[in-house]
């Protein structure tokens, strides 16, 4: 393998792990038999993806939230999941974002921006999401949310390995108490 | 004695008898021949292997194709995120394949050679070269293709195509913000205009006239009143007053709709502008601008709508889309290389599979009738002559195995005849060795002494007659003639062999005495020559009869005739001379006493000579009128202790020890005479020992010849080996006293009764006397 070859898988390597880098801050609450989830990853509207934003390239972010209890022996149960998918196109002409957020497949909000400020925050930070129902939960359980991200479009590339399960992934352990 | 002819493996004909391979019969012939035409195995069709090269070719083309088309076909984010992960996912199932195909045919490879099978190594090479010729070309056409796709990837993205495209960008943005400035500012103008006014009682007209100047001066393509109205939850909601177009809009170019969603979206707060395209050709740049009262509260909105028509609309956008479409070839850099490098890896692993198969099967096709010639070759070998090897093809291979499967049918039409040959050869030979064996066995028991001697003047055959007669064992076969009768006691027989009748190719007949330890052996000998078909000599033969036994009966016979003469013309003057001389000595009674003393002491002479000639003749006349025995079947032991009872006590210094033994059964014989002849013995070696010594008196039973043995042996001085023979001749005797006939009278009796009787030296010394009687 040339020098040129090695410098090409380790600049790939780079983007993969800047892609990835940062972790994902989870805070669930219980109020009124709600599960409130607020999570946000600051470092996640990163370079690569403004440039995908600006490049007029539809933007994603899908959070996949899940509610799990974690088990001695085995593998820990999921509860229930849901899915949270910020979305973002820019228009190059208009100088305009529209966003979009999407929570399990339902269209929950839309917004014109020009504001990159409110374009990253939309993006990466959620506050309170009422995403699941007390009701599945028993009294002074340990839980955890687990929240991991995917974005669109993949912008790094692993030689000849396009998969990555996951941009970036958080969790917070909670003990609900009714 | 073993047989010393020649061993019957030296038979000419067992040697030459051809050896038929010995698994012939035993495993039936494998048939691979046309008729029974093996199926052969899908891979090895040809339309399917047509087809699959076929196959490989449309996916080659096809996957070239849409290389080449993607980047008009495919936007960049499809590209990278389907047609990247359907191309990653096909090179790895093609580098599963070829590693499959690989490890399958390099294992099979190893355990082949491990095995050491026919063209392991042949094919292990071959396979090696035409990867190495497949392999190495395709892994540097990838590096060095890949390294061209990356090259050429970067060098899409160079600084002066961005700041062209970005300055492009820039233009169009700010001409499409200027027009909404334009707008906006128009919008701002004709609320501020409208602010002053009651916009729900006041007169439309009015309202137009107000506005139509801004239109009409085409400041702005379309102006729209809307009133707020305030509804019973404390919400407002937006009518429309009025509409104003220029004349340059085009009809029906305006969506109400949109116009609304604005003007209520002005009413909450400042609404962001709207492009919006018309069905024809050109958009529209929609603002919305709140009509405020004196109190600053929203009475209404104004939408003023710039028209942009298709080509002023058009070419901003197509800058902006060149611009986008460009900056997300840059975002998307590292997929799309990924993309083109599959595409490349693809095309490569697909090359490489398929060389790879059609090296292994090229192999394969190469060695597999050789393989298959060789392992017909080796059933052929294995005699399994109707294998026949099927033909594949029409080429060289199809030839030589045409050439093989007749070479095949010749050897087997050859080792038919072979075997039927062989079979004849087999049963003559047998034929030949029965008829052998039955000379051999004539040879065998016949009592005439046979002795062959080849060309070479070598002993070839001694049979047990002659080895019997003249002392010679096995060992004699083989040895020069020369040496085998060089011994002194068979001198006679080698003056006759080197007689020079044999040179006149006639039979040479002579009777001849040898002397066996201590015998006199008379043989009837004669020596013939042999003749090949070309007539040279090729051997003699020896021929000779013991003809002891007959010049012993002769000599016998001559006794007993004189025995009987004897008897007769000396006893028939006995009488009258003893009668004459009783007679005398009667007459001369009377005379005075010196006649009648000389008288008396003359004719007792004569009468006393008289009676010993009587005896005499008494003996002869028994020997020559010895009774024929009367047999009966007799416990030999009994007879024996019965007859040795009679010495009990008799003679002080002669011990008798016998040893009988317990096996010998009864034995037909006359109890008298061979009481007779047991006592004649043991009278003779109590004279020989001079009453003085030990006899041992044994019997034995020789169940091989059917014998029963008496043995009567002493310690006495023994007899020398000269006297041995005359021993049992009448007449003869070592004794002062005695007619001599003892002995002879035994050797009768043994031999009316059809034994032997041998004399030998007892060891240390002494003699030993062996009967043997036949049960």
């Amino acid at each position: 393998m040339t020098r040129a070859h090695l410098t090409w898988l380790v600049g790939l390597l780079s983007v993969t792990a800047l892609t990835a880098a940062g972790d994902i801050r989870v805070t669930p609450l219980t109020r009124e038999g709600r599960v409130l989830v607020s999570f946000e990853m600051p470092s996640g509207f990163n370079a690569d993806m403004k440039a995908a934003v600006h490049s007029g390239l539809p933007t994603t972010f899908t959070y996949e939230v899940e509610l799990r209890r974690g088990l001695s022996f085995w593998f820990d149960r999921t509860i229930t999941s849901a899915t949270v998918t910020a979305g973002v196109q820019y228009d190059n002409l208009t100088r305009q974002h529209k966003l979009s957020l999407l929570i399990d497949g339902r269209i929950e909000a839309s917004n014109v921006t020009n504001d990159e400020g409110v374009v990253a925050k939309s993006l990466t930070s959620f506050e309170r999401l009422p995403l699941f129902n007390t009701t599945q939960l028993e009294p002074n359980g340990e839980y955890y949310i687990r929240v991991r991200l995917q974005t669109r479009p993949r912008v790094g590339w692993l030689f000849f390995w396009p998969w990555d399960r996951s941009s970036a992934s958080g969790y917070a352990k909670f003990t609900f108490i009714p | 004695m073993p047989s010393i002819l020649p061993d019957a493996n030296r038979s000419p004909a067992s040697v030459s008898a051809p050896a038929l391979p010995r698994n012939r019969r035993a495993r039936p012939a494998v048939s691979a021949g046309p008729r029974s035409k093996a199926r052969k195995p899908l891979r090895d069709s040809p339309l399917l292997i047509s087809l699959g090269i076929l196959l490989l070719l449309g996916v080659l083309i096809g996957t070239l194709t849409l290389a080449n088309r993607s980047a008009t076909f495919f936007t960049p984010d499809f590209l990278s995120e389907f047609v990247l992960y359907a191309l990653s996912m096909a090179d790895l199932t093609m580098v599963v394949a070829l590693f499959f195909v690989l490890a399958r045919n390099l294992i099979k490879l190893l355990v082949e050679r491990r095995r050491a099978l026919p063209f392991a190594k042949f094919r292990s090479k071959l396979v090696a070269a035409l990867l190495g010729m497949t392999l190495i070309p395709s892994v540097l056409v990838l590096l060095v293709g890949g390294e061209i796709i990356r090259t050429s990837v970067e060098r899409w993205f160079n600084a002066p195509m961005d700041e062209i495209l970005a300055s492009a960008n820039q233009l169009a943005s700010d001409y499409y913000h200027e027009r909404q400035q334009l707008a906006q500012d128009h919008a701002r103008r004709i609320a501020g205009t409208l602010s002053a006014l009651d916009l729900a009682s006041v007169d439309l007209r009015r309202i137009q006239d107000l506005v139509d100047p801004e239109v009409k001066a085409q400041r702005v393509g379309l102006v729209e009143i809307y009133r707020v109205v305030p509804t019973a939850n404390g919400r407002a909601e937006v009518v429309s007053l009025l509409e104003v177009a220029a004349s340059t809009l085009p009809r029906d170019a305006s969506d109400r709709a949109s116009a609304d969603r604005l003007a209520a979206h002005a009413v909450q707060g400042p609404a962001d502008p709207i492009l919006e395209p018309i069905g024809r050709g050109g958009e529209l740049i929609r603002v919305a601008s709140p009509i405020r009262g004196a109190t600053g509260r929203i009475t209404g909105v104004v939408v003023a709508s710039d028209y942009l028509t298709g080509d002023v609309a058009t070419r901003p956008r197509r800058m902006t889309d060149a611009y986008e479409a460009y900056m997300q070839l840059r975002v998307l850099k590292g997929p799309l290389t990924g993309v083109y490098l599959s595409f490349f890896l693809m095309l490569t692993l697909m090359i490489l599979v398929g060389a790879t198969w059609m090296g292994l099967y090229i192999a394969k096709r190469i060695t597999k009738p050789i393989q298959t010639l060789a392992a017909a070759a080796r059933e052929i070998g294995a005699g399994h002559l109707d294998h026949r090897v099927e033909r594949e093809t029409t080429d060289e291979f199809g030839g030589l195995v045409d050439a093989f499967n007749t070479m095949a049918g010749e050897l087997s039409v050859s080792r038919r005849r072979l075997e039927r040959s062989a079979i004849d050869v087999q049963r003559k030979h047998q034929e030949v060795e029965t008829r052998r064996r039955y000379i051999e066995t004539i040879l065998q028991r016949i009592a005439t002494g046979v002795i062959s001697i080849d060309a070479h003047d070598r002993v070839g055959t001694v049979n047990g007659a002659a080895g019997r007669l003249l002392g010679l064992d096995e060992s004699a076969v083989g040895k020069p003639a020369t040496e085998v009768f060089g011994r002194a006691d068979l001198e006679p027989l080698q003056k006759l062999l080197n007689g020079d009748g044999h040179l006149k190719g006639e039979p040479l007949a002579e009777e001849i005495a040898l002397t066996q330890d201590g015998r006199e052996l008379h043989l009837a000998a004669m020596v013939t020559t042999l003749h090949g078909e070309d007539g040279r000599p090729e051997g003699r033969v020896l021929v000779f009869d013991d003809i002891t036994p007959l010049i012993r009966s002769q000599k016998v016979a001559a006794w007993r005739e004189v025995a009987r003469r004897l008897a007769h013309e000396i006893k028939n003057p006995l009488t009258p001379i003893q009668l004459s001389a009783e007679r005398l000595k009667r007459h001369f009674g009377g005379a005075p006493d010196a006649t009648r003393a000389l008288v008396d002491e003359c004719t007792s002479t004569i009468v006393g000579e008289v009676e010993s000639l009587k005896g005499l003749v008494d003996e002869f006349s028994q020997f020559a009128r010895m009774p024929a025995p009367r047999r009966a079947a007799v416990d030999v032991r009994e007879l024996l202790r019965e007859s040795l009872a009679l010495y009990n006590g008799l003679f002080q210094q002669i011990t008798l020890v016998s040893t009988f033994d317990p096996e010998l059964p009864p034995v037909r014989i006359d109890p008298e005479q061979i009481r007779r002849v047991l006592i004649n013995l043991v009278d003779n070696a109590v004279e020989a020992m001079n009453r003085k010594g030990t006899i041992w008196i044994e019997t034995a039973h020789d169940a091989a010849h059917g014998l029963a043995r008496i043995i009567v042996a002493d310690d006495g001085p023994g007899i020398p080996a000269a006297d041995r023979d005359k021993l049992f001749m009448p007449y003869y005797s070592t004794k002062r006293r005695g007619s001599g006939l003892g002995l002879a009278i035994v050797r009768r009796i043994v031999s009316e009764h059809g034994g032997t009787i041998e004399v030998a030296d007892n060891v240390p010394h002494g003699t030993r006397f062996t009967i043997e009687l036949p049960l």
